[in-house]
């Protein structure tokens, strides 16, 4: 078919690119923005902007606010489906185990847990019938926050990086994996066919024409963070494998998986099962104490990060208390475990073993728990200069063939290109828009987090219909006025949700940076002005060029004028 | 603090090392003195760009957790590289800020 093996995966590095290419930018577009998806939480929710809290006391604090969770309306009427016959009151139904998790980013704490039911499934091989309940809590007060307001950070930013909100079937998680493993093949692909890969490390000629440029831009983007996007590609597939893409556990292998279950519990001395015999809770918070106290004394002081209790109420009860990872590249773990009736000790989780180290330090380093505020800005700008490595790799496909496909009146650059803008300004318009939506609309109307998200759908199909009426100059060759009209679109709404902030808390930058500093929301003000002037920036690049490229045109039909007239 | 302070190390290390790898390249080295006639000394450049990357490790390593300090190395290399791309597209002559006159060989 091809020439030469390059040819070949020259082929397979464009298609492959092209057609996931749409979705790897929203990958990597919303995954930078997740790396601060707790910052862009407290600047949509001004109640929330308050320093970060360690785990409130369990006694005091905690035990009210699970006193008072009760089933979430939404998991009721899931769990409804599964069941034969109706749910009990929700009031009625006990709490079986709970959680609590915080982060050192986090001024709010996340808790939630399973209430057990007494019905039947109608499929028998479902077997772990609960329903779940969730809050949100004010850790200085243990006052539940309302949970209508939409964390846009941590709730619509950050899923729409692994799933696109396509929960159907978990289609979302499908198409972002199969496009995970495109980007591995689309990053070994490039190697092979970049003939020059050292020659032109450094190597960025933005004076040369569209084409050639946006290759150098493409080629420098996609090799100095070659190791980043590598290793993002890989651990997105890593994270999901034995849950998603292979579940073997809890399909083929599930009666396996189950006896393994059983096992460890005797193992481990964790009970799998509740004794039916009804005992008190012992204090957590001296079972929090005395873990402290391990963890320093195996040189490695820290906070709580996740507590965790099953079997609430039962003599099998036990209380799980897991050390945050802030401080390594980890999530949570150094687990110790407790009996919940009296607080002796059951288990203290033994150092992990080389594999389990690996696997902690892939999956950690993607989701970045860390505090460690460099690094973190360091993922923003290697997420960014994957979207810069894809969008050029979009222009490159588009400037190479818009010439050939004008002659001979096709529309595949058309398509491409207005695809292209929806995905790069397009996209970037419809998360500002959201931002913009979330301090115009008032915070006590009912559903705002719905109005807000479809704002966010509205905008970027907006975005789509103008990218795609403004696009017929590029089937003649030219450039879609859309990339600059876009920019300009852009610029506005960042500048307005930096204004809007301000206007409705009083939150301007002088008082966040200067005299009540508060980097969250300064920091999202600040970016958003960044955005701005990027926009601005490229706006008056595109209008400069598209006037530069009408000039030579009129000057040449005014010469073809006069040469006309001369023969008159 | 002391932390900042080897983190700011390894930042100009990793710079000064990417810097000094792509004066390497004959082709970024007439960038940078565009009128002169000689050309890089490509085993000095070399060694002072290894050097420095290796020392850019160390502080990081100072710095860090060994776990971390690897992330934010190898990020530091995509972010100097980068910087060191644009400098060359944008002001190129600012790279002779690191480039004494021992660095180069007669025509």
């Amino acid at each position: 078919m091809f020439n030469s093996f390059r040819m070949s995966m020259g082929w397979v590095h464009t298609w492959l690119g092209l057609v996931l290419g749409f979705v790897l930018m929203i990958c990597f577009f919303f995954g930078a923005l997740s790396v601060f998806d707790r910052e862009i939480d407290r600047w949509a929710i001004p109640d929330t902007r308050f320093e970060p809290q360690p785990m409130p006391s369990f006694d005091e604090v905690l035990k009210p606010a699970f006193d008072e969770m009760k089933p979430h309306p939404s998991d009721m009427a899931a769990t409804q489906q599964r069941v034969i016959g109706d749910l009990p009151d929700p009031d009625t139904m006990p709490l079986k185990s709970l959680y609590a998790y915080t982060t050192h980013r986090d001024p709010v704490l996340r808790i939630g847990g399973e209430f057990g039911i007494p019905n039947e499934p109608k499929d028998p091989a479902d077997d772990h019938l609960h329903v779940h309940g969730w809050a949100t809590v004010n850790p200085t007060t243990g006052e539940t926050l309302s949970d209508s307001a939409l964390k846009i950070g941590s709730d619509w930013f950050y899923p729409m990086h692994f799933n696109l909100h396509l929960r159907w079937n978990m289609l979302g998680y499908w198409i972002v994996g199969v496009a995970a493993l495109v980007m591995l093949a689309a990053l070994v692909t490039g190697v092979i066919i970049h003939r020059k890969l050292f020659r032109e490390f450094f190597t960025f000629r933005p004076w040369k024409h569209v084409l050639r440029s946006s290759l150098d831009l493409h080629n420098v983007t996609g090799v100095v963070a070659l190791p980043f996007h590598f290793f993002f590609a890989f651990t997105a597939l890593v994270i999901f494998a034995t849950n998603i893409y292979l579940p073997l556990s809890h399909t083929t292998l599930k009666p396996l998986h189950e006896q393994h279950e059983k096992l460890e519990a005797e193992r481990t001395g964790l009970p799998h099962e509740e004794s039916g015999v009804a005992a008190p809770l012992a204090s957590v918070d001296a079972m929090v104490a005395e873990a402290k106290h391990r963890w320093a004394e195996r040189d490695m002081p820290g906070e709580v990060g996740y507590l965790f209790m099953d079997h609430i109420g039962d003599e099998n009860s036990y209380v799980s208390i897991y050390r945050a990872g802030s401080d390594r590249v980890a999530l949570v773990g150094e687990g110790i475990h407790f009996k919940a009736s009296t607080g002796e000790v059951i288990r203290e989780e033994p150092p992990r073993s080389v594999v389990a180290s690996i696997d902690e330090f892939l999956t950690g380093l993607h989701l970045q728990h860390f505090e460690h505020w460099m690094l973190r800005w360091l993922y923003v700008f290697g997420g960014l200069l994957g979207a810069i490595c894809i969008a050029t790799g979009f222009i490159l496909f588009v400037e190479k063939r818009k010439a050939r496909h004008a002659k001979a009146g096709s529309q595949g650059s058309r398509i491409v290109d207005a695809m292209a803008v929806t995905t790069v300004t397009g996209m970037v318009i419809a998360a500002v828009s959201m931002l913009v939506a979330n301090r115009i609309l008032p915070a006590d109307l009912a559903g705002k987090g719905q109005w807000e998200q479809s704002v966010f759908w509205w905008a970027w199909g907006l975005a789509f219909l103008h990218a795609a009426w403004r696009s017929s100059p590029v089937a003649k060759a030219r450039s879609n006025p859309a990339w600059r009209e876009q920019s300009w679109v852009l610029a506005v709404l960042s500048l307005l949700a930096v204004v809007m902030n301000w206007v409705t808390t009083g939150d301007h930058l002088v008082k966040t940076i200067f005299t009540d500093t508060y980097w969250a929301v300064a920091g999202v003000d600040l970016s958003l002005i960044a955005t701005a002037l990027i926009a601005i920036w490229a706006a008056r690049k595109l209008g400069a060029r598209a006037a530069e490229t009408v000039k030579p045109k009129r000057k040449q039909s005014a010469q073809q004028n006069k040469q006309v007239n001369a023969y008159d | 603090m002391i932390e900042a302070g080897w983190l700011i190390a390894a930042v100009v290390s990793t710079m000064l090392s990417m810097g000094w790898f792509a004066l390497c390249y004959p082709s970024h080295w007439k960038q940078v003195f565009p009128g002169h006639a000689g050309g890089p000394n490509t085993f000095m450049l070399k060694l002072l760009g290894r050097g420095f990357l290796l020392l850019s490790a160390v502080c990081c390593l100072a710095a860090d957790h060994p776990s971390m300090a690897a992330l934010v190395w190898i990020m530091l290399l995509a972010v100097a590289a980068m910087a060191v791309a644009m400098l060359l597209s944008r002001r190129p002559r600012w790279l002779r800020f690191i480039c004494p006159p021992f660095f180069a060989v007669k025509g």
